[in-house]
């Protein structure tokens, strides 16, 4: 829906954190063309790689998630990431839809 | 994003209060922002433009900025009108679609803490509960008693006060009744056209959670219409 107060994922990442958690939280911010989910969509990932929430359709999680638990790695305090059109081959990351989205990713500290 | 932040914003969550979080991607930094706030040194300077972002309701990078800005808009309050077996799919259906739901049902029986948990219940005739619960044209009933006594009450006050989406249970025959009814009451064709009657879109089912669904899903086409 267009607001998000019942989004649950900001109060699991305090959960998490309440559970001494390392959390990355990671939004869209900026979408063009036909992108999966909408700005302001979020997910949390832990310092092992667990996840909660998208930030697309499946199509970019796991390198979202790698991403994270690089920033966490090397203590970095945020980053941007874009993701553009994928082409067919099989294994790549990337928006099959044809659509690209910069997604920022910020460790809660 | 601060620890400390993060606790803010799940209170103001809490508090259904609207706000938005700011966030300046050059320096990492982020606060929260209500109208009339003033700034910290990251954001000052976009004082303006945040102002008149945040009058858009939209979520996004701000134009000629390195802002984001995401908006909490309050939810959209939805009264049902009958604790009925419906009634209990509902609620659970709005739960993760951010609709803020209130039941009124003046029979004891049917409306109890029990049957809806951590539920808003006014055990009221809609007249009396109209009075607690503050409604406008961003609020939503569904009348699911079918029993003129409770929901007409009801009717009358979502058309006066303009609700964007009136349903009313009932057959085509229950539902022309209740039409004639508010006619004699004096609204005019255009008013009670509003009414969806039957209520719901058409899905085939007649299981409660089946018309729980097809009523959940005309409400969110009509939302997305407003």
């Amino acid at each position: 829906m267009k607001n998000s107060f019942d989004e649950k994922i900001l109060e699991e990442a305090n959960d998490w954190i309440k559970t001494n958690q390392k959390v990355v939280l990671a939004t869209v911010i900026q979408t063009w063309g036909s992108s999966p989910r909408p700005t302001g969509s979020r997910m949390i990932v832990n310092e092992k790689g667990d996840f909660s929430g998208s930030v697309s359709g499946g199509c970019v999680e796991s390198a979202v998630v790698r991403e994270c638990v690089g920033i966490i790695k090397e203590n970095k305090p945020f980053k941007k990431i874009e993701f553009k059109v994928s082409n067919e081959s099989a294994w790549e990351v990337g928006l099959a839809c044809g659509g690209e989205i910069a997604v920022y990713l910020e460790q809660i500290n | 994003m601060q620890l400390k932040t993060l606790k803010e914003i799940i209170k103001k969550k809490e508090n259904k209060s609207e706000f938005a979080i700011i966030t300046n991607l050059v320096t990492g930094n982020s606060e929260i922002f209500e109208k009339g706030k003033s700034l910290g040194k990251d954001f000052e300077k976009f004082t303006d433009q945040i102002n008149s972002f945040y009058k858009l309701k939209k979520n996004g990078v701000i134009e000629d900025t390195d802002i984001f800005l995401e908006n909490y808009i309050r939810p959209i309050k939805v009264i049902v009108v009958g604790a009925v077996h419906i009634a209990q799919y509902l609620v659970n259906f709005a739960s993760s679609l951010n609709f803020e739901i209130s039941v009124i049902d003046p029979r004891g029986y049917f409306a109890t803490e029990q049957r809806f948990p951590n539920m808003k219940i006014i055990n009221k005739w809609p007249d009396e509960a109209f009075k607690e619960i503050e409604t406008d044209s961003n609020s939503a009933l569904i009348a699911l008693t079918h029993d003129p006594k409770i929901d007409d009450p009801a009717l009358q006050h979502a058309i006066k006060k303009k609700f964007y989406y009136i349903g009313a249970l009932g057959s085509k025959k229950t539902h022309e009744n209740r039409c004639e009814r508010l006619k004699k009451s004096g609204f005019s064709d255009e008013q009670i056209n509003q009414i969806h009657g039957p209520i719901g879109i058409k899905l085939g089912g007649r299981a409660a959670p089946e018309i729980a669904l097809s009523i959940i899903a005309q409400l969110v086409a009509e939302t997305y219409k407003k």
